[in-house]
């Protein structure tokens, strides 16, 4: 019927980036199996699947009683040794007999809630698009308690540079005439709904992860550069303020790094409109401008200094 | 220009699942427990005599099922050293074979029950620990992480605590345990996983059971690859437990150990130990490539496989 997921996004709470094999520790989640890293272009950790079980209403926007049973799949990924992430999806489906099975069962098909009774696609989606009511299932709550875990691991040193509110994406994806609508919702809430050719593909996961990740460090340097006042705080104070998104942030931003060929064209698409990258890089620039203008204004004043020296 | 695509690959990025080689089933002939060792040899020929039968039912029920008749059916036999240590490998090993011999009975794979809890640096018990997925009671929509009792592992929603004061100041009423799935009436059932005394941790006996299945079932990996793979038979019996590989392949023809289905023949006194085992085994997930891999597997033979890991498992208790 269709997918929906929640990605949570943060700042590691960790003082520097981190290395390979200390994001091997951090994900390691399950023993018996392997964080798998990727090292081109970006280093990319991700952790082993894990699974949560639920029985429970779900968002409908019509607020009719769906009841569905099956198991959430999530994962924890870092970018670049400084970016956590706590990530959720079901596949919902209809189920074959309209009692609850033995668990059993549902465990035999990881990652898929079975909806008991009737329910419409759109009406389900248009409900997890919206904010579902308490006691529906909670994807973020799940994503969240993921990301926790990662945050919390004794290896960090849990002083972050800065501080920076996580965001959250929550996403519905189904089959259907391929596009993609991402919607800003409150600071930290942000919704996709993307309609996929054909049967749904982890891709698509990885793709969401990745709007995620790219939407919260736009959100992140947006807020730093507002941080430093540039304008009305003098030059120097600017470009400290400035100096973590430098040393932390600007080296981040590469889209669709690690997501399928097959979903490029859905980057392309917004990037078109709105222009994530766009707005990136005149980000980058003004950051960049800033400093340089401080350079300069530092050497001229060290020149005055020399000449008086003299 | 043409376009060219270009390739690239990471090996820490990419998953790899080795496969473990399947026969069609796995008959356990006799599980050894230092009772059943102190009652004497006439104890173990007894068991072989009643396993006998319904071995060979078994195995012509596959060799009819399978094209050619070419079954495969690979036999074991497990000795408890876990919760007690009687004897040696030495001693029992001989006796054992002899005993089934008598009743045409071959064993093909001698197994040890610590194995399962830890082995050559590997724990297939914390595996499968780390692989429990609760079975959630109605209204659970992930807000809060699932209620555990710690080492406990139940099928639906406990009695409230006796004594237990709700919010407004009334003691709650005692109210009956329910199972999940249940069909108009519960049958609640709440296993026991482990205790610890002196900080070391003892497994129970229907967790390392619940291990022991999914061992032969072919269905864990530890770090890809597959934990206890069966060693050759050695030279000669050792006089300790410790010396014995997890499993010991004694013949060289035999059918691979894990199979798609196993049988295990028993006495009906253990019928709780293999209701809770089958309690556990309910809430394993076991890894989603693993299970594709069997399933392509055993397709390609035209055989289907029950989807849920339970079904795949039989039992005579007599």
């Amino acid at each position: 019927m269709l997918v929906m997921g929640e990605v949570h996004t943060g700042l590691l709470q960790n003082s520097g980036e981190i290395s390979e094999s200390t994001c091997r520790q951090v994900l390691d989640l399950l023993s018996g199996e392997s964080v798998r890293v990727s090292r081109r272009p970006i280093v990319y950790a991700i952790s082993p699947d894990r699974l949560t079980g639920v029985d429970c209403r779900l968002p409908s926007a019509s607020q009719s009683r769906v009841r569905g049973v099956g198991t959430v799949l999530s994962r924890c990924a870092v970018t670049g040794g400084r970016i956590a992430q706590g990530s959720s999806y079901a596949r919902v489906e209809r189920a074959t007999a309209d009692r609850r099975l033995p668990w059993s069962h549902y465990l035999a098909r990881p990652g898929i809630v079975e909806v008991l009774g009737k329910a419409k696609t759109r009406d389900l989606a248009d409900g997890f698009a919206g904010d579902p009511p308490s006691g529906c299932l909670d994807l973020g709550a799940i994503s969240g308690r993921f990301l926790d875990l990662v945050q919390s691991s004794p290896v960090l040193d849990r002083r972050a540079p800065f501080k920076m509110p996580r965001s959250r994406l929550r996403w519905v994806a189904e089959s259907g005439d391929p596009s993609i609508r991402f919607t800003l919702h409150s600071d930290q809430s942000r919704t996709v709904h993307l309609v996929h050719r054909g049967e749904f593909t982890p891709d698509v996961v990885d793709l969401c992860e990745d709007l995620a990740l790219h939407d919260w460090l736009l959100t992140a340097l947006l807020a730093l550069v507002e941080r430093a006042g540039i304008g009305t705080t003098p030059g120097p104070q600017a470009a400290a303020k400035l100096s973590p998104a430098v040393d932390h942030l600007l080296h981040l931003w590469m889209p669709a790094a690690h997501v399928d060929g097959s979903m490029a064209a859905y980057w392309e698409s917004l990037d078109r409109r709105p222009g994530f990258t766009r707005q990136w890089r005149s980000l980058v620039d003004r950051v960049r401008d800033q400093l340089a203008l401080n350079t300069l204004s530092l050497l001229s004043m060290n020149a005055e200094a020399g000449r008086r020296w003299q | 220009m043409t376009s060219v695509n270009a390739a690239f690959g990471e090996v820490a990025a990419e998953r790899r699942i080795a496969s473990a080689p399947l026969s069609h089933v796995s008959i356990e002939l006799g599980h050894l427990y230092m009772e059943d060792f102190e009652a004497g040899p006439d104890r173990l020929r007894e068991q072989f005599r009643r396993v006998a039968p319904w071995a060979a039912a078994v195995r012509s029920g596959w060799q009819e099922r399978v094209p050619g008749g070419r079954a495969r059916v690979s036999t074991c036999f497990l000795v408890d050293d876990y919760f007690s240590r009687f004897s040696t490998p030495a001693e029992l090993v001989p006796m054992v074979l002899e005993a089934a011999a008598e009743h045409d009975l071959t064993i093909d794979y001698l197994a040890r029950e610590s194995a399962c809890a830890e082995w050559g640096g590997v724990e297939p018990a914390r595996l499968v620990e780390e692989r429990l997925v609760d079975d959630p009671p109605p209204d659970t929509n992930g807000s809060r992480p699932p209620v555990k009792e710690t080492g406990w592992l139940c099928n639906g929603t406990r009695s409230p605590h006796p004594g237990a004061v709700q919010a407004m100041g009334r003691a709650q009423r005692w109210a009956p345990p329910v199972q999940n799935a249940k069909r108009g009436h519960s049958i609640f059932v709440d296993v026991e996983l482990w205790d610890e005394s002196g900080g070391r941790r003892t497994w129970s006996c229907p967790f390392l059971a619940a291990v022991w299945q999914l061992l032969r079932l072919g269905l864990l990996r530890s770090e890809g690859q597959v934990p206890l793979p069966p060693a050759p038979r050695p030279a000669g019996w050792p006089t300790g437990w410790d010396a014995l590989p997890a499993v010991v392949q004694l013949r060289d023809q035999a059918p691979p150990f894990s199979a798609y289905t196993t049988l295990s023949v028993l006495s009906p006194r253990f019928l709780p130990v293999e209701l809770a085992v089958r309690t556990i085994l309910s809430q394993v997930a076991v890894d989603a490539d693993v299970l594709r891999q069997v399933g392509t597997r055993s397709e390609g033979e035209g055989i289907r496989l029950e989807e849920e890991l339970v079904d795949r498992i039989s039992y005579v208790f007599g």
